[in-house]
């Protein structure tokens, strides 16, 4: 029958999370090629900002991917956030900046009824929902990028060293976490991914979490988005940068959250951005060509994506 | 004795129309008392599914009355009303959740219970999930995933569950739980059925079971009494302890027609003295060791033996799904080589027709194109290769006429028919391009007595037409009807030839 293996806990974390080795493995690659830059506190705030991006759009969306289906209006939701924040500061002052969830909020039970009720699927939806949303911010800011003061005492650094933005992600990536694992919502979102119509069976109203998945996706984007908005300038872009939507993707896929959903979540997301950000800053300590590194970044994502298809099933716990 | 006692579930005179036209349940009564199985038994269509979902609360009845333990209540209206009232259902297949674990999928839907102040009382509901384990003699950890575990103890956790869900929600109240099994063997080999028996027989003290199935010596062996439902109709109800009932009466019972399966005359000598295929000594690390056979043409060769014999992998060798390390494997003279792929293997006249649901079929394409795809020859033009619609269209109706496949036209699609006709599909598209060798693997798997007798018939059609087969299945009766020799296999080697009716023998002793 069954036999029942107890693993040291440590390895078994690393053998359900690969990508810790990775992780790791990087760390020390990375620190004895460039012994003198690779391990500096500049060079790790910066890989701690890297992180505090990656992780803060790519939050909300992981819970989607759990339940097998894909969000990739954050950046959208970032970018036409920014610009009523721009427009609405002088009529609400700094109150403005609760557009970011509220539009974070309103775009994903948007998208989790469409997607639900109209059986629309989830990329292609959202997909185009980011274009209006790229068209509506060159619409509304006139076609310049738009700067807002005020907002300055949200990374304003507090301990040093340490990103403040950082400091805000904890509670969200904290409250993410928790949601899908200790509670039936979480539960109900993996065993969607999982068997959608199993789920259907045990009584689960699918349907209804779908919407929810869409809608918790929405706005922890629109939470993360308020330190984002100042983390990353105070100001958004009006063209669409299409590494803002592809790296959050690698951050998820890289952490062992597979597309097909059921299993992963959160938790790999937060390993899965740290990876990133840390592949990322050797690469670019190194002297390779940027557009070598967006190929490298390309193909980690296709590579994450084989593995995460192909599973750990090769691998024997003994 | 047990007709003194009142039944704990009867309903009466139970009526259900589909959109006015088909009568989908006519008057049926059943009665289920305590502690025993009662079969409920019918070809696809019959009205089994219904009666089960209106039970269930999934559909309510046109007409008809509710008797728990003797008294009369409204039928349930959904499931949680049903599971209440302490009648809960495993279905056939896509129950499980493979990614929770075996305590999350325990309680699953049913979590407002362990609610504590910091979420999901984990602790509390794995406890509770082992207990009910033991009761139930469930080997395995509460913590493993559920795609973990094998086969049939998955399906003992989702009858442990829908017991579980009858006391969580029946909670306080004294319900005797009344368990609906939908064809649960259906992906269960031989043991892994034994086991999954042992296990349910044992929980008869606790509950009784209502078994839905269409495998006529597995309701004989296990039930303690059977209804027969036929075109929504109750025709027939035997109590197997008292009655003399024989596999036979059961058939008929369901079918309404003599069986082909218990004639044995209509096998008839077709085995020639050519060779067509012979395999020498071959081997493949890990499945099957030195397999040696010859095959006739005309001739049936079955392969026999349990899950991990080795038999589907000698099979899928010989089909070019898997290579092979050693031997040699002659097809009509010539030397095939591993690592040649299906279609090459086709070409040279080996055709593989499995009955697994989704395999080979093209969900979305219509009948008439499953067909063509490996009639492409004689579909597409001589001197213009492009598919003639008249051919595909003639052929298609040709193979549906023979199968009596169900279905609006030639161009429906598959994924609307039943489960049987989708099978005769599968085999039906063979019919045409007669190939030397047709390997069958499982080819009535899942499907009522109805169609497989319609593609019995074809496959004994085809064999006198000279067409050779070899089969591997689960059923020691299909053997009996279509081999004229089988090889028995354990543990990857041939254990000894014998002929066919010798192995019911086997089988059954």
């Amino acid at each position: 029958m069954v036999k029942t293996r107890r693993v040291w806990y440590p390895f078994f974390l690393l053998v359900r999370h690969p990508v810790a080795i990775v992780l790791v493995g990087l760390v020390v690659l990375f620190s004895l090629l460039y012994p003198q830059r690779f391990l500096t506190t500049l060079n790790l705030t910066t890989i701690l900002k890297q992180f505090v991006t990656l992780v803060l759009f790519a939050l909300g969306p992981s819970m989607v991917v759990v339940t097998g289906s894909l969000d990739l209006s954050y950046v959208g939701i970032w970018m036409l956030g920014g610009v009523l924040v721009w427009l609405l500061t002088p009529v609400l002052g700094l109150f403005a900046i609760c557009v970011f969830p509220l539009l974070g909020l309103g775009t994903g039970f948007l998208v989790g009824v469409v997607h639900a009720r109209g059986k629309v699927p989830s990329f292609i939806l959202t997909l185009c929902l980011l274009v209006v949303y790229w068209g509506l911010t060159a619409a509304l800011s006139g076609g310049y990028s738009r700067t807002v003061k005020g907002y300055e005492f949200i990374t304003a650094s507090l301990v040093p060293y340490i990103p403040t933005a950082f400091l805000w992600s904890l509670p969200l990536i904290g409250a993410a976490i928790y949601l899908m694992v200790r509670t039936r919502v979480g539960l109900y979102l993996y065993a969607i991914g999982s068997n959608e119509e199993g789920a259907k069976l045990a009584g689960i109203p699918v349907e209804k979490y779908k919407i929810l998945a869409f809608t918790l996706s929405g706005l922890f984007t629109g939470l993360g988005t308020i330190v984002l908005f100042q983390h990353l300038g105070g100001s958004v872009p009006v063209e669409l940068n299409l590494k803002n939507v592809v790296w959050p993707l690698v951050a998820i896929v890289l952490g062992g959250t597979p597309l097909v959903g059921g299993s992963g979540g959160p938790q790999r997301t937060l390993l899965g951005a740290l990876t990133f950000s840390v592949f990322y800053r050797g690469l670019y300590l190194s002297l390779l060509h940027p557009e070598i590194l967006q190929l490298l970044v390309g193909i980690l994502l296709i590579v994450s994506i084989v593995v995460g298809a192909r599973g750990l099933r090769g691998v024997e716990i003994t | 004795m047990r007709r003194n006692d009142t039944p704990v579930l009867e309903v009466r005179n139970v009526s259900k129309t589909f959109d006015t036209v088909v009568r989908a349940l006519d008057e049926v009564s059943i009665a289920v008392y305590r502690g025993e199985i009662v079969g409920v038994v019918g070809e696809n269509g019959a009205g089994k599914s219904t009666l089960m979902k209106i039970l269930v609360g999934v559909y309510a009845p046109d007409r008809g009355i509710l008797l728990l333990g003797g008294k009369e209540v409204p039928f349930p209206r959904n499931p949680k009303e049903a599971a209440q009232r302490g009648i809960s259902i495993v279905y056939q297949e896509r129950g499980v959740i493979p990614h929770l674990r075996v305590y999350q999928f325990l309680f699953l839907g049913h979590e407002e219970q362990y609610r504590g102040p910091w979420g999901l009382q984990s602790e509390r509901m794995k406890r509770e999930a082992r207990d009910i384990l033991d009761e139930f003699h469930v080997v395995c950890d509460v913590e493993s995933f559920m795609y973990e575990l094998p086969l049939a103890t998955q399906k003992m956790v989702e009858i442990a569950r829908a017991v579980l869900g009858v006391r969580l929600e029946s909670r306080g109240k004294d319900v005797a739980p009344v368990i609906i099994l939908d064809e649960p063997t259906a992906p269960l080999t031989l043991e892994e059925r034994r086991e999954l028996f042992q296990n349910i027989l044992r929980m008869k003290e606790t509950c009784s079971f209502i078994f839905v199935s269409h495998i006529i010596p597995e309701v004989m062996e296990f039930v303690d009494r059977v209804y027969v439902l036929r075109d929504g109709k109750l025709v027939a109800h035997y109590d197997l302890a008292q009655d003399a009932v024989t596999e036979e009466d059961l058939f008929r019972a369901i079918v309404g027609r003599e069986s082909l399966a218990y004639t044995f005359e209509a096998r008839k000598k077709t085995v020639s003295s050519e060779v067509i295929l012979r395999v020498e000594g071959l081997t493949k690390r890990g499945c099957y060791y030195d397999v040696s056979f010859e095959l006739c043409r005309g001739e049936c060769l079955g392969l026999f033996g349990p899950a991990g014999s080795g038999k589907s992998e000698v099979l899928r060798t010989i089909a070019g799904i898997l290579g092979f390390d050693g031997g040699k494997l002659v097809i009509k003279g010539q030397e095939a080589f591993s690592g040649e792929p299906p279609h090459v293997r086709l070409e040279r006249g080996v055709g593989y027709c499995s009955g697994e649901a989704g395999k080979e079929l093209f969900f979305h394409w219509s009948i008439a194109k499953n067909i063509s795809i490996v009639n492409l020859k004689k579909v597409l033009g001589k001197f213009f290769p492009v598919i003639r619609f008249g051919v595909e269209r003639s052929i298609a109706e040709g193979v549906m006429g023979k199968l009596e496949i169900k279905a609006p036209g030639v161009h429906a699609e598959c994924y609307s028919l039943s489960g049987g006709n989708k099978q005769k599909v599968s085999v039906g598209k063979w019919l045409e391009r007669s190939p030397d060798i047709l390997l069958l693997e499982d080819p009535t798997i899942g499907i009522d007595v109805g169609a497989r007798e319609d593609i019995y018939e074809v496959l004994l059609e085809m064999k006198q037409k000279g067409i050779s087969f070899i089969l591997v299945s689960d059923d020691p009766k299909e053997y009996a009807l279509l081999c004229d020799r089988v090889l028995v296999m354990r543990g990857g080697r041939v254990q000894r030839t014998v002929s066919a009716e010798e192995l019911q023998e086997v089988a059954v002793g």
